[in-house]
């Protein structure tokens, strides 16, 4: 099971200003807020932790098929894990000057995980490049599709597949995450 | 306060964090924040305290859970008022 989120950190700062009052209280936990206010650099401790979240909400959403929520705040951190409603996602995050990049998974087989730094769809072409070479299969019989939920499914001539991915977008950055 | 005074101070509420301008055309009580308005997912927190702040009201993780498109947060707002 496999999600992922990209932060454009230049964005995340103009869109949001995380210092206003009831802010940070209505996504992080109290020990959350503690390890942001401890951090060398909040700004940044804010969107990794919200972008380990993110990642998670999504691996868990596909695992449980669960209809969209907003529920930041049962989703609780600790250094490369994430906690939701007892289930426990390992998490791996990359950070650069320009981005957050998360990646939450359970039960990995391989996971293959990438960062484009354009808006263009790029992304999904090189994902099912990935997939059929992968698989050993011409890549135009692969399609992607989501469903009502909204969660990316992969279709193998038209037939669904267990193949889980995930994909984000944010900025200048997009990203996907694939376990296969 | 009716339905619809509650709908138009909504829609000034999300005006400003809305990136999709068709969908705000479009809005209807069906309209899905993420997806029609594409409202950043972190921004939704924004939303969720201006609710608050223009309503004076206080929205629980509950109420915050469901707030994904216009008909429920009409519906959190109502009944947030009527227990006030």
């Amino acid at each position: 099971m496999i999600g992922n989120d990209i932060v454009d950190l230049a964005l995340a700062t103009t869109q949001s200003n995380w210092r206003r009052k009831g802010w940070l209280q209505k996504i992080f936990t109290i020990s959350e807020q503690d390890r942001i206010w401890d951090a060398l650099d909040p700004d940044l401790a804010v969107w990794e932790l919200w972008s380990m979240k993110e990642a998670t909400y999504k691996a868990y959403q596909r695992q449980f098929l669960k209809a969209p929520t907003y529920n930041p705040w049962d989703f609780k951190c600790s250094e490369t894990s994430v906690i939701v409603k007892g289930m426990q996602y390992k998490t791996k995050t990359t950070i650069t000057s320009e981005y957050i990049h998360s990646v939450a998974f359970i039960h990995p087989k391989v996971i293959n995980a990438k960062v484009f730094t354009n808006e263009s769809l790029t992304y999904k072409k090189h994902l099912l490049d990935y997939i059929s070479k992968t698989k050993g299969l011409n890549s135009e019989k692969i399609t992607i599709k989501k469903n009502d939920f909204r969660i990316p499914l992969v279709y193998i001539n038209n037939l669904q597949t267990d193949i889980k991915v995930s994909f984000s977008s944010h900025g200048l950055f997009s990203s996907y995450a694939v376990d296969l | 306060m009716t339905k619809e005074e509650l709908l138009s101070k909504l829609k000034t509420i999300i005006e400003p964090y809305v990136q999709n301008e068709d969908g705000l055309a479009n809005l209807s009580e069906e309209t899905n924040f993420i997806e029609d308005l594409e409202i950043n997912s972190a921004n939704l927190v924004d939303v969720i305290l201006d609710v608050e702040d223009e309503f004076n009201i206080e929205i629980d993780n509950d109420g915050m859970d469901k707030m994904l498109t216009v008909k429920a947060s009409i519906e959190v707002i109502q009944d947030k008022l009527a227990a006030k």
